[in-house]
């Protein structure tokens, strides 16, 4: 029997981040919307309380704020609930950041459904379908505690507008720490049968999944992503003509978000594709197992859909 | 500036808003004639700013947050010589670098791409807070109007100015009283506009927005030391200076005839050759 991974908060691992790249660079300035200590600023605005810098319950204007400081030539990082810095405020990320092209980071945090009890409200299972729609943002959406660390480095150094989701619940490393490259995926295990393209804490159970489909000798080619927009598609096109099939896994609405992408970048294959994420709908609250349990995005449940997709070719959750 | 010669200047500037609108264009007229003079002596008078050096980190920022009202900023950047005047015929053409809103990659002078109303406010702020951080004295103008403030975006923006002290921050609201629908007391009736700044922390004055001599007045009281930005409650006549529009919401967005232009043009002519006697006869 092996050891519990050791879990670790991403929102703290996010904060660090930041602050170790702030101290060597001062355009780097921190905005809270009544946000940044529960996003994992609280050292950050201990330690550069002058870029640190507070306005309460908004995020429009906030991101209006975050477009005007970068016109300075600061780097301002805006981190609050991904649901309200992708939702509240989208107009202004679409024109006041993406449209002026500005070097503005926003980072949403207890994304997806992690906010299991607070319900809808505070749900965003539509953000990488909508700020992947703007043009010129990069949406990164990290794996595990070490790409949440060289994503938040990547991300401060990549000129020009950043969307990055992390979650909320506390993770396990997955990989050996390395460079990030933005749009670039890793390839994490090797088979033939099918391509499954994960991103986000979900990998971390597709993993998993895919562990116990290779224990049943169904063989799956895994592509971890923490690049939602650019996909990396030249990975996962090479994958999908050897195997002929790719199945996404996403904790988002199966449908705009990493699927949409990968989709994309398939059109000439003709290959099927299958995606694993949330029905359409207004998800039930509850517990975050009970929700990943729920709507089959637990290591059970993945491994399930996972092994009907590759039998029937269609997906468990559409049965 | 002497006030006779921005009068000029904003008399030439109505001129070239006019002349956008040659060969069937049409545009928002109403509100960039009833913002012109402030703009004129924000860019002629007031702003320390380069036309040469449109980028220099320590200059002064002008944001229009009311976007459409582009004709105006289009105007008065051609006549400070930030782009030549010719350019301003291309006004809405097929990939011109004037269209309708504002697109601060487009043209030397613009800080910001605004036209979705409600923004420049905190944008503004930002400019302001990020200035301050690098200890630049530099100042930030904004231009709001009066329709947009049913916004709540803007409300943000006041709350933050003050809270975070931005003296820095001048913001005039052009009360030109008229949006697309009709009187705005009829449409969403923000007023007291005054009272609502000045009861977010905001100092506050109010003048006629048409009067360089007031504006000028107004500016010279700004402290950009003090802890509270300043809102100027600028009273307008919607198209000042062509009769036949003024006070009107249909001049909010308006395609002239030939004829109309011919008579709008030739008033506004009238009024310059007055302006230049009278500074001849001094």
């Amino acid at each position: 029997m092996t050891a519990a991974p050791e879990l670790v908060d991403p929102r703290k691992t996010f904060g660090q981040a930041v602050t170790e790249f702030a101290a060597d660079d001062s355009r780097v300035v921190v905005l809270s919307a009544d946000s940044g200590v529960s996003s994992g600023f609280g050292a950050f605005r201990d330690r550069f309380p002058g870029r640190y810098l507070e306005f309460g319950i908004q995020e429009h204007g906030a991101t209006g704020v975050a477009s005007g400081l970068a016109t300075t030539g600061l780097v301002p990082v805006f981190a609050a609930i991904a649901a309200f810095v992708t939702n509240r405020n989208y107009e202004a990320f679409r024109n006041d950041v993406a449209y002026m092209g500005q070097n503005v980071k926003i980072v949403g945090r207890n994304g997806g459904m992690t906010y299991s009890d607070l319900g809808p409200t505070h749900y965003s299972l539509e953000d990488y379908a909508i700020i992947r729609m703007l043009p010129g943002v990069v949406v990164l959406s990290p794996q595990d505690p070490g790409e949440i660390r060289a994503a938040a480095r990547a991300m401060l150094t990549h000129e020009g507008p950043v969307y990055m989701r992390i979650g909320g619940p506390a993770i396990a490393n997955l990989f050996a720490e390395g460079p990030f490259v933005i749009g670039k995926g890793r390839t994490h295990r090797s088979g033939d049968v099918a391509t499954v393209v994960s991103t986000g804490p979900a990998t971390a159970n597709t993993i998993a999944a895919v562990d116990a489909l290779r224990a049943e000798g169904v063989t799956l080619d895994l592509l971890c992503m923490p690049t939602v927009e650019p996909v990396d598609a030249e990975l996962i096109i090479e994958s999908a003509t050897r195997t002929g099939h790719v199945i996404t896994v996403e904790e988002h609405y199966d449908r705009g978000g990493l699927s949409a992408a990968v989709s994309e970048c398939l059109g000439p294959l003709r290959v099927r594709h299958d995606a694993i994420g949330l029905p359409h709908q207004h998800v039930i609250t509850g517990t975050y197992e009970g929700l990943l349990a729920t709507y089959g995005l637990d290591a059970e449940g993945l491994t399930r859909q996972l092994r009907d997709i590759v039998a029937a070719g269609r997906p468990a959750s559409a049965k | 500036m002497a006030p006779q010669d921005l009068r000029i200047e904003a008399e030439e500037a109505r001129l070239l808003i006019l002349r956008m609108l040659r060969g069937g264009r049409s545009g928002h007229v109403g509100g960039a004639l009833s913002c012109v003079d402030i703009l004129t002596t924000l860019y002629f008078d007031e702003m320390d700013i380069d036309p040469l050096e449109p980028t220099r980190p320590d200059r002064d920022r002008f944001i229009l947050s009311a976007g459409h009202k582009a004709l105006a900023q289009y105007a008065v950047l051609a006549r400070r010589g930030y782009f030549p005047e010719p350019w301003v015929d291309t006004y809405s053409d097929l990939g011109s670098r004037l269209a309708g809103h504002p697109d601060m990659h487009k043209l030397p002078g613009v800080e910001a791409n605004t036209g979705a109303l409600g923004h420049g406010l905190s944008i503004a702020c930002g400019i302001a807070l990020g200035l301050r951080l690098q200890e630049r004295r530099s100042r930030v103008f904004v231009v709001l109007g009066d329709g947009e403030l049913p916004e709540g975006s803007n409300w943000e923006g006041a709350a933050m100015a003050a809270h975070h002290q931005l003296g820095n921050v001048v913001a005039f609201v052009d009360v030109n009283d008229l949006q697309i629908s009709g009187r705005t007391a009829d449409v969403m009736n923000m007023e007291p506009i005054a009272d609502k700044f000045a009861a977010f922390g905001w100092k506050v004055r109010t003048i006629d927005g048409n009067d360089v001599e007031q504006i000028q007045g107004v500016l010279a009281e700004v402290d950009r030391d003090s802890s509270s930005p300043t809102a100027v409650v600028a009273q307008t006549t919607k198209a000042k200076g062509v009769s036949s529009l003024e006070d009107t919401a249909a001049s909010h967005y308006w395609k002239p005839a030939a004829a109309e232009m011919a008579e709008a043009e030739a008033e506004i002519r009238a009024r310059l050759q007055q302006l230049s006697l009278q500074t001849v006869a001094r």
